[in-house]
């Protein structure tokens, strides 16, 4: 296992608080760079991320060239007050009408690439509490600067936010943990190097993300990372240490969702590469149990698992982006 | 001086394109917790956003008070002091994290006082912007230690140290647009402590409780005949104690001021107190023991003085209307020190000190606009032959 990537491509924010330089270098490379914010009612959190990104990546470097929300469907205040703040909104349903429609993360991540102009896409969950621009600067730096660099990722020291208003300094990461360390362990040692492969936010040149499938829910990052991987190889990564991002924390009953669903991906990708057999169907439900007046009632939950192929392939993105698939 | 008060209006647009940056110092100053004796933090990055915003020096003084000077054009005019407290009555646990609506921003802190320390640092890309050059130094300073157990360190040192005259200065807080102060209350800050062993002792037939004790205190306070000139108060503005429903309190924490504009007046309500502490502590046998925090001076410009004067015009040519009263803050040092001051807020809100206190965005613009024109007037020279009383 080739274990230098770590020391070689593992960076910290703090080597790219050099903004003006990240903007010569951007200029002399004649880039350009699109914020993607993928939102579902995320009101509270929302216009800080935007008017930060805003301030200090556009208006005081030129660094991004658009902010974009690609929303699923909000019912609540976020695409009025995402506009309100000067981003570029748009409704995921009406991006590329005439496909089917789906509803989900990925989704919005995918349809971001036909509507976002940029050579370089930067993903940011929108839910981020202690928002600061070095979670974008921090994951251009190196894209920016190295050419080797297609892909980037994030970790961080996560705390979790409990309760009304305090914060414990540890915790997160679990189904990174139980789940896909031990994944990536078994099949993909070299992947373990990624020390936070499920972290929503990462950026990467157009012509990576073009290229790759991406699954509409939860299982868009793992599939990420092991698409990349098997096309490009681990030198294209990086991650970048972005130190604390203060987040919502998930109930044990979603995170088992997510495992589904990343489980779901995981399999696919297995198959795909001819790693493993499966002789027997495997099935689309998550089954979690409640206890409701003394009976044990199952709530099924169905993870379909639907994948948007290479953008790449889809006409209208080849005539708009002037390429050949 | 009508050359800028013309300006005024016009100085808001351009203040308000630059709106984005201004609300992004505010959030990124704000997040950072800053408990009074704790504002290493966000005085680090206080400095850090000055100099990313190229004032032309950035230092700290030798109470490490934040201090950021954009030079003037004039190598003899005393400097211009504009300052903020950086420090919140919110421990560093509390959730500092702030939410931005659509015309509000909302969070611990945020009226007290981020939006002032938020404005401050954004004060030299803002006279960037709007192409202003002074003749005076501007010294932007973020002072430590101001509220509570902090009893204005940080300012009183700064002030203490700084070598050369102070030609006027600017307080800014968040909170309320259209407030102008320029005099200062004399002011004592007190505690009292009701500590009562939980071991029985020969003395106590029944065993005293310290929220009745302290409750005592209160009343034989709500007693005093105070004057109405000089123009006097006691506020009970903290209480504290005990620690379980079913059990006598065995400790109790009063906290009071006493407010006046006659320092003698301060100082003979002080002993007052001081003997209805002794004697409830002598009849009830309860150890009371009563701490001074903080001691200020009755302090003022006159409302005729040009300081004043010019502001009421800065404040009306932007169609506010000013509202006095007095303040026990950084202006009752810069007055005891004889230096013209005022202090002005910002912009408007609601939930001053709770964790869901909230600002209007709308105003800010205005709010800062007056503070420049402020600025303007000292740098013209409406403080330069006024002597304080």
């Amino acid at each position: 296992m080739n274990i230098s990537w770590i020391k070689k491509n593992t960076f910290h924010y703090s080597e790219f608080t050099d903004l003006t330089r990240l903007v010569d270098e951007k200029q002399r490379k004649n880039l350009k760079i699109s914020l993607c914010l993928p939102t579902l009612n995320e009101e509270k959190t929302i216009a800080k991320e935007i008017l930060i990104m805003k301030s200090e990546l556009m208006t005081r470097y030129p660094i991004l060239d658009e902010i974009v929300v690609v929303d699923s469907g909000s019912t609540d205040n976020t695409r009025n007050i995402a506009r309100g703040y000067g981003a570029d909104v748009y409704k995921a349903a009406d991006i590329l009408p005439d496909l089917a429609n789906f509803k989900g993360k990925g989704e919005n991540l995918w349809k971001a690439l036909y509507v976002t102009q940029g050579d370089i896409i930067v993903y940011l969950d929108a839910d981020i509490k202690n928002i600061h621009h070095r979670f974008a600067y921090g994951l251009l730096g190196p894209l920016i600067l190295f050419d080797n660099i297609k892909y980037v990722k994030a970790f961080y020291d996560r705390p979790i936010a409990i309760g009304k208003s305090k914060i414990r300094p540890t915790g997160g990461g679990r189904v990174t943990e139980l789940l896909i360390r031990p994944l990536f362990s078994l099949y993909f040692p070299e992947l373990t190097q990624i020390l936070q492969p499920l972290s929503g936010e990462y950026a990467g040149h157009r012509e990576i993300f073009e290229n790759i499938p991406f699954p509409i829910g939860y299982g868009v990052e793992t599939s990420m990372i092991l698409d990349i991987y098997e096309k490009w190889g681990l030198d294209v990564f990086a991650q970048v240490d972005l130190d604390r991002r203060i987040h919502r924390n998930q109930d044990t009953r979603a995170l088992g969702k997510m495992s589904f669903a990343i489980l779901q991906t995981f399999i696919k990708r297995k198959k795909k590469l001819g790693m493993v057999d499966y002789k027997e169907k495997l099935y689309n439900e998550m089954i979690q149990y409640n206890l409701i007046k003394n009976e044990f009632e199952p709530d099924i939950y169905k993870i379909e698992g639907h994948e948007r192929p290479p953008i790449i392939e889809i006409p209208e993105y080849r005539e708009k982006f002037k390429r050949i698939s | 001086m009508d050359n800028y008060i013309d300006k005024l209006p016009g100085f808001v647009d351009t203040i308000k394109s630059i709106e984005e940056t201004i609300i992004t110092n505010i959030v990124l100053m704000g997040q950072i917790p800053a408990p009074t004796f704790k504002e290493k933090r966000r005085a680090n990055i206080f400095m850090e956003r000055l100099a990313e915003f190229q004032v032309d020096e950035c230092t700290t003084d030798g109470y490490r008070n934040p201090i950021g000077i954009i030079k003037g054009t004039s190598e003899s005019k005393p400097p211009i002091f504009v300052v903020a407290h950086l420090d919140t009555v919110f421990s560093k646990d509390i959730d500092h994290y702030y939410s931005i609506q659509e015309k509000s921003i909302t969070g611990a802190g945020i009226m007290d006082n981020s939006v002032g320390v938020g404005v401050l640092v954004s004060l030299p890309e803002i006279f960037r912007k709007l192409g202003l050059r002074f003749e005076s130094d501007i010294v932007l300073a973020g002072v430590i230690q101001s509220l509570g157990k902090g009893n204005l360190r940080g300012i009183r040192h700064l002030l203490k140290t700084w070598a050369t005259p102070i030609r006027g200065a600017v307080c800014i807080e968040a909170a309320e647009l259209g407030r102008l102060n320029y005099y200062a209350d004399g002011m004592i800050r007190c505690e009292v402590d009701c500590n009562i062993s939980p071991v029985d002792g020969w003395e106590h037939k029944f065993k005293p409780n310290a929220i009745l004790v302290i409750n005592e205190v209160i009343n034989q306070i709500l007693k005093l005949r105070l004057p109405q000139k000089p123009r006097s108060r006691v506020i009970i503005g903290k209480n504290s104690g005990g620690f379980k429903h079913g059990v006598i309190a065995y400790d109790a924490t009063l906290g009071f001021e006493i407010q006046s504009n006659s320092d003698k007046m301060v100082k003979s309500i002080f002993n007052s107190i001081k003997d209805i502490i002794e004697g409830t502590s002598h009849e009830y046998e309860v150890d009371l023991k009563l701490k001074t925090l903080s001691n200020i001076h009755a302090a003022r410009i006159k409302f005729n003085h040009p300081l004043v004067k010019s502001s009421v015009a800065v404040m009306k040519k932007l169609d506010l209307t000013p509202v006095s009263g007095p303040s026990e803050s950084e202006l009752s040092i810069f007055l005891s020190r004889k230096i013209p001051a005022v202090t002005l807020g910002i912009t408007r809100g609601v939930n001053y000190h709770q964790q869901n206190a909230s600002v209007e965005i709308e105003p800010i613009s205005k709010g800062i606009a007056q503070i420049i024109g402020v600025i303007m007037a000292i740098d013209s020279g409406v403080c330069d032959e006024h002597l304080l009383d």
